[in-house]
Formats: structure tokens, C-alpha cells, sequence
């Protein structure tokens, strides 16, 4: 019922005033006196309900006002003057005379509309005593207020009672003094004053003077037998005891305001700075997730350090392992900062937590250019126990920094040192990403570098087989067909890993495949290669590689090896390494490189497979950091012999896969295989 | 991760690093540090002792390539000794015994040096 009430008040509170209003504005043209009983108590009713939704309204409407209370002060203040002006004008033209007793059509008007213009003021500063009652409150005092709303509402409608016997005017007058009194309880709820800053506390003090003093002037003419009271008591006595208790409300609320404001005075700064730091903090909070470069915040804070710890200067330095640098000044040249800084912390002092210098102690012998700081205090930026730098708040005043002030100081190195631990991961993610696209490129350069098909031929068959691992190794393949006859192909492995590597295989794929075109022999294309890379390759940096050539038509291969795994001959049961001496590529200019070289020809027999592999494959770890190895290679192939290349390959895959499953793949691993098939 | 130790001491004139552990591209760098150090010492006449050092990646081998050279320019030399078989197998594979020597004890290696003067 309640509920529902409110709804309708609310919800359509606008058209139901203005409705009412209209009702009431028509009511009082039809009976401008309101002789009857009856017609007494519809009027007042009226009023009662225009006053009611109007209310309601409002309250919506100054709702989203409450964050600047001193406008809804001021804006009540206007309207309480607003009465003031036209009760004194009314008042002084009209005079004492009882002409308002004519039933002129143009008196009934005036004073109904009068009384309109009396209705909005009195709903609008009554709205905004209750914005302000309930602004900053942290309990729900809703009873206390609705309990007083209730006395308003009986206070009024006990007018009726009157006139059905003018003595029976007690209860009014009861009910009117317990309005007082909970107006008197209500008017001490002013907490929001706390928050105003020093500025707005004695613009309030002011105007809360002013206000009190005219809230009790119309007061008085309203309980005054002027001519005034007269118009509106005529109109409904219930509008007038509301507006005499208005009045009343709000010269005690502003008087209550008044004195208030006047207590706040002396804390009004601290409060001031607190604030400041609290906001401070919270812009601090936000900048240390939008601003990534940490010099930029190291000169906000030792800005805002300046500024709300009551000191003269700030500065912020820096420590690293090596040295101490100064990231940012404030009120103090850098020349300055840095000898003071040096003094305080020259000596290889550590200072733990937040520590105060008195000038004497320290920087007596220290010519700090003319900047005379009587105390400084010094404030580590710590994150996981480690000193990072310090943030430095001194002082040319006599007076010490104080248990508040030192916390402040401390809270902002805190902060700096969050945003300098910010600043850092950042710039590691960033070059983590760098990293991570340098892998992407590599990755696509060694895709690009590989043969994306092999050679098909009736009496050779070939299999190549390619993992890349996440770093990218530099395994390199590719097949060269030098004739009808000849099949020239390469297996190298770049050292080092990611882009470096990426592009010496490059170089190398183009190395081979312009030598192939020139060279047919393994051993002097090798010794060549080697003299062309040496020139381009870093010290440090080395290939192996295979070279060989194979017969089509009679089945003799020809290679040579520059430091590669061996290759692996499975001939019918049996299977061999074959590892003819030679250097990797890069190690040794010629003629060391060429002596160390020995060329190998193998003549292949019916079903013999042949099987080149990087170190990927011996040199893959399982979890107990064990080698694949070998043997398990050897196995695998001996054991699979009979089926096809690409089997074989899968098997190795496979018996890798599971040898280091939960161990990451820290190579390429590149597999070719190629089979004899005489007889096709 | 694994974990790479390098130890530098003076056995008479010549300088005896022992390599333990992982010696990949990740620890690499802490080798060459070694290695800068002995440059600015001017100290060419190098022993490394591989008797407690259970792999050497690509990347390890790199830092003595990029170092030997140096070294034999100021009649130094970057000698290997203590090496186990599953290491040496690395660098035979890649034909380091041609360019460099390999001795079965630290002692020989640095033996090695003072017979050359």
C-alpha cells in the first residue's frame, strides 16, 4: 500500500502536482471563500495533495544535485528570499488594510496566485533540507525524517479541527511544538559540512548567517498579524502553518549549520590536505596503469610529494646495483639534489624504511648551492625487500615532518616503486613479444628455405621428414637435380638458434644450391662452401653438413661429411654408421678445412636405405635429461626396414615422441631417407 | 633449467676454467665472461677441465672458437682436458680433434704449455 503509494508519487509525480495544481488553481476561482465547512476541507486537501506530489517530484529532481550541496543551498536561499521580497512588498503596498476581505475577482486571483508561488518556494527548500539531511549519512535515518514528515502532515490537517470549534486548538498547537522539536533533532544531521573543502566552508559560513537571519525574518512576518498572513491563512490555514514551520525548520538548520562550520574551521585544512592526498593517490593509482614510461610518473610524484606533504622540495633517485641516478627533481636543481643525495647515501648507507634527516647531523659541511633544507625525509622504494631507489621530501622550515606527513611520503615511494616494478615487466614483455615475432620470422624464413616436395624417381625413393622447434634451430635440406642421372642433396645444421641461424641457413641453401649447379663433386663443393661462408659467418657460429650426390641409373652415392651426424646404411640386416672424417663448416679456413675432408663412395644394393639426420634426433632428452642416442635410431630403422620411407619416418617420429614426452623440443629435427629399389 | 657452474683458477702460469654442468646457449654467455676476463688479464694460455660438465650445446662450442684464435695469436692456446666420452663425441663429430687438443688429465694439458716455453 505504502509501496504503492510512493509509486504513483513518484513515478508520475509531475502530472499529478500540475493536475492538482490546476484542480486547486480552479477551486479557488469557483469558492474564493471558503465559508463552508466542506469546502474548507476539500481546499485544504487539495493543497495537501499539490504539496505532496510536488514534492515527490522534486525530490527526483534534486536528487542529481547533491553532489555540489552549497547550490541547493544557494538555490534555497534564493527562494527564502525570494518570499522575504514579496511578503515586504505585499506588505508595504497593501498595507494594514482589510481590503483583501472583497471578494474581487482580481484579489481571489492574486492571492491564489500567491499562494502558488508560496507552495513551489516552500516544496523546493523543504526538498533541499531533506537532500541535505540525507547527504553523507551513513545509517538509514529515514524514521527519524519520515516521523517528522508525518508531524508536518498532522500539523497541518489539525487547521480543520479549528474550524469546527475554534477552541479546539490544542492539538495543533501540540502537534506544531513536536514538529519543532524533531526539526531541532533533525537539523543536527549536517555531516556532509566535514567534506566542503577550506574555501566552500566559509562561503557556507557565510550564507548559513545570512539564510538563518532571513528564515527567521519571514518567520516572523508569517506569525506577524500582517496582511500576509491574512492573505495565505484565508487561503488555507494549513499552508500557513506549514510555511511558518519551514521557516522555522530552516532558520534552525541554518543556524545549526552555521555553528557547525564554524567547528570545522580549524580542522578545514587538515581535512583540505587529506583529501589531497587521498585524491592524489587515486590519480596515482591510474596513472601507474596508463603512464608506461616511468619517468614521467617519477616527476608526478615528486610533484605531488611537494605538494601534499608540506615540504619544499622533492627528488627521486634510482639505485641499481652499480650506481644511484636521479630520475626526477622537483623545486631543486639537479646539481643540488644529487650532492645531497650523494651526502645521504654516499657512504653506502641503506635506509630501510622511512627515516628523517635533520641538516645538522648530515649536511653541515655540504654546500648544497644556497638550498638551506633544515630536514629531509628519506622514503626507500621497496618491492620484494629490495631497495630500488629513494624518494626524498625535504624542508627549508624549522618544523619536523610529522607521524601523518611521514606515511604520506612513504605511501608515495611505495607508489613508485609499484610503478618503477610496472615499468620494467612491460619493457621485459615488450622485448619477450620482439622476441616471440623474431621466432615467427625465423620460423616463416625456414619454411620458405625448404623444398616443399621431394624428388619422385622409379629406382629411388625419398622421404624427408621436418619438426621445427619452438626456438627454431637452423636444420636445412633440399635436393638438387643435377641431370637425368644425378640427384645432388644437402643436410646441414646452422649452430645457435632463432633468427641468427635463420638467416645463415638462408645463405647456406643459396650457397648450395648455386655450388651444385657448378660442382659435382661433394668434397670440393664442401671445401668451396666453406671458403664462401667462413667470410660471413660470426666466430662463433658454425654449419655441418652432408653433401652427396646419387646415381639414378647405377645406384653409387658419393658424399662428403663437414661435421654432421653420420649417416646411417641399413643393408639387409645390418646397419652402419658412416662417418668419413671432415670439420664442420666454418671452423677452420682452408687447407685445414680441405686436408680434414675424406670423400666417400658407397655403392648401394637392392632395398638399402639410406638415412640422414640432424642431432636433433641422437641428442633429444627425456625427463631425466637421457639421450634419445644411436642405438634406439638404429633400432628403429633395422626394425621397420621393410616398410616404406615415410613409415620408417613415422615410426621415428613416434618412438621420439614418446621417449620425450614432458620434455619441451629444444632442436629441429629433420630426417631423409632415401631407399635403392634395383629392380624397378 | 639446468645448471652451468664455471670455476677459474691458476695452475703456475696457466689458467685452469672447470665447466660444470649445461653448457648451452643460455650459460654460454657466463663462459665468455671467463673468457673476456683472461683477455684483459692477458692471460692466452687457457685449460678448460670438462670432468664435470654433462652436455655442451652448439652455442657452448661456439665460445671456443670465438676465443682460440685470439689466443694463439699472443702464443696462447685453449687446451681440453678430463673430458667425458659422450662430450668428446660431440666435438669429434664436428672435427674439433683436428684444431684442437684434447688430453685425458688437466695435468698433461697445462704440462703441455710449459714444455712450449
Amino acid at each position: 500500500m505504502r509501496n504503492q503509494l510512493k509509486n504513483i508519487a513518484r513515478s508520475r509525480g509531475l502530472e499529478n502536482a500540475i493536475l492538482l495544481s490546476i484542480l486547486l488553481f480552479l477551486f479557488n476561482l469557483i469558492f474564493p471563500l471558503h465559508d463552508s465547512v466542506v469546502l474548507a476541507i476539500i481546499n485544504e486537501l487539495l493543497v495537501f495533495l499539490s504539496v505532496f506530489f510536488l514534492y515527490h517530484y522534486l525530490h527526483q529532481f534534486l536528487n542529481a544535485k547533491v553532489d555540489s550541496p552549497l547550490t541547493l543551498v544557494l538555490n534555497a536561499g534564493i527562494l527564502a528570499a525570494l518570499i522575504f521580497f514579496i511578503v515586504s512588498i505585499t506588505n508595504s503596498i497593501l498595507g494594514s488594510s482589510d481590503s483583501s476581505k472583497g471578494i474581487g475577482f482580481f484579489n481571489s486571483l492574486f492571492s491564489v496566485l500567491l499562494a502558488f508561488v508560496f507552495i513551489g518556494s516552500i516544496v523546493y527548500i523543504f526538498s533541499t533540507f531533506r537532500e541535505l539531511f540525507f547527504l553523507r549519512q551513513k545509517k538509514d535515518l529515514s524514521t527519524f525524517y519520515n516521523t517528522m514528515l508525518i508531524f508536518f502532515a498532522l500539523s497541518f490537517f489539525s487547521n480543520i479541527l479549528i474550524l469546527f470549534d475554534s477552541s479546539f486548538d490544542y492539538p495543533k498547537d501540540a502537534f506544531y511544538v513536536v514538529t519543532i522539536v524533531l526539526i531541532c533533532l533533525n537539523s543536527t544531521r549536517v555531516s556532509w559540512i566535514a567534506f566542503l573543502t577550506k574555501k566552500q566552508k566559509y562561503y557556507l559560513l557565510i550564507i548559513s548567517v545570512i539564510l538563518s537571519t532571513l528564515f527567521g525574518i519571514n518567520f516572523a512576518t508569517f506569525i506577524d498579524n500582517s496582511i500576509m498572513r491574512q492573505i495565505i491563512y484565508t487561503f488555507s490555514p494549513g499552508l500557513h502553518t506549514l510555511m511558518s514551520l519551514i521557516m522555522i525548520y530552516g532558520t534552525i538548520n541554518f543556524g545549526i549549520i552555521f555553528f557547525t562550520t564554524l567547528f570545522h574551521l580549524p580542522t578545514a585544512e587538515a581535512f583540505d590536505r587529506k583529501a589531497e592526498e587521498v585524491s592524489s593517490l587515486m590519480d596515482l593509482t591510474n596513472l601507474i596503469t596508463q603512464v608506461f614510461d616511468f619517468k614521467e610518473l617519477a616527476e608526478t610524484i615528486t610533484t605531488i610529494t611537494t605538494r601534499v606533504c608540506n615540504s619544499d622540495s622533492a627528488w627521486l633517485v634510482l639505485k641499481s646495483d652499480i650506481n644511484i641516478e636521479l630520475s626526477s627533481v622537483h623545486n631543486i636543481g639537479y646539481v643540488d639534489a644529487d650532492k645531497i643525495t650523494n651526502n645521504l647515501l654516499g657512504s653506502g648507507e641503506n635506509y630501510d624504511s622511512i627515516e628523517i634527516v635533520q641538516f645538522d647531523s648530515i649536511l653541515s659541511n655540504t654546500n648544497a648551492g644556497g638550498q638551506l633544507f633544515k630536514s629531509i625525509a628519506i622514503a626507500p622504494l621497496k618491492v620484494h625487500k629490495k631497495i630500488n631507489g629513494y624518494l626524498f621530501a625535504a624542508r627549508h622550515r624549522e618544523n619536523n615532518f610529522d607521524q601523518d606527513e611521514k606515511k604520506t611520503v612513504q605511501a608515495f615511494a611505495d607508489y613508485a616503486a609499484v610503478a618503477l616494478e610496472n615499468a620494467k615487466l612491460i619493457e621485459e614483455s615488450i622485448e619477450k613479444e620482439r622476441l616471440e615475432k623474431e621466432l615467427d620470422v625465423a620460423r616463416d624464413i625456414q619454411k620458405k628455405i625448404l623444398p616443399s616436395t621431394v624428388p619422385t624417381s622409379n629406382r629411388l625413393e625419398i622421404s624427408a621428414l621436418f619438426v621445427p622447434a619452438f626456438e627454431v634451430g637452423g636444420d636445412y635440406y633440399d635436393f638438387f637435380e643435377l641431370s637425368n642421372d644425378l640427384l645432388g642433396f644437402v643436410v646441414a645444421d646452422v649452430s645457435g638458434k632463432g633468427i641468427s641461424s635463420a638467416f645463415i641457413m638462408a645463405e647456406v641453401k643459396g650457397i648450395f644450391e648455386s655450388l651444385s649447379k657448378i660442382i659435382t663433386n661433394p668434397k670440393e663443393l664442401l671445401i668451396k662452401a666453406n671458403d664462401t661462408l667462413k667470410r660471413s659467418l660470426d666466430k662463433r657460429n658454425f654449419v655441418t653438413a652432408i653433401y652427396g650426390i646419387i646415381n639414378k641409373k647405377n645406384g653409387t652415392l658419393n658424399f662428403a661429411r663437414a661435421g654432421h651426424t653420420p649417416i646411417l646404411l641399413c643393408s639387409g640386416e645390418r646397419i652402419q654408421s658412416i662417418q668419413p672424417p671432415g670439420i664442420g663448416l666454418g671452423l677452420d679456413y682452408n687447407p685445414g678445412f680441405a686436408s680434414s675432408l675424406k670423400e666417400m663412395e658407397i655403392q648401394l644394393k637392392n632395398n638399402d636405405i639410406i638415412i640422414c639426420y640432424s642431432d636433433g634426433i641422437p641428442e633429444a632428452k627425456n625427463h631425466k635429461e637421457e639421450d634419445f642416442g644411436y642405438d634406439r635410431l638404429d633400432n628403429i630403422v633395422l626394425n621397420n626396414r621393410e616398410k616404406s620411407l615415410d613409415l620408417i619416418s613415422n615410426e621415428v617420429m613416434k618412438e621420439l615422441s614418446l621417449f620425450s614426452k614432458n620434455h619441451s623440443q629444444h632442436d629441429d629435427i629433420t630426417l631423409v631417407l632415401f631407399k635403392w629399389n634395383q629392380n624397378n | 633449467m639446468a645448471e652451468f657452474n664455471v670455476n677459474l683458477r691458476d695452475v703456475g702460469s696457466v689458467s685452469v676454467i672447470d665447466v660444470k654442468g649445461y653448457l648451452d646457449a643460455h650459460t654460454a654467455p657466463e663462459l665468455e665472461n671467463i673468457f673476456n676476463k683472461l683477455l684483459v688479464e692477458k692471460q692466452f694460455k687457457v685449460v678448460v677441465n670438462f670432468d664435470e660438465l654433462k652436455y655442451i650445446s652448439s652455442a657452448g662450442l661456439g665460445v671456443f672458437m670465438a676465443y682460440v684464435e685470439t689466443m694463439r695469436e699472443n702464443k696462447g692456446d685453449i687446451k681440453f682436458s678430463n673430458m667425458k666420452e659422450n662430450v668428446y663425441n660431440i666435438f669429434d663429430l664436428l672435427g674439433f680433434p683436428i684444431l684442437y687438443e684434447f688430453y685425458k688429465e688437466e695435468k698433461e694439458a697445462v704440462h703441455k704449455f710449459s714444455d712450449q716455453g
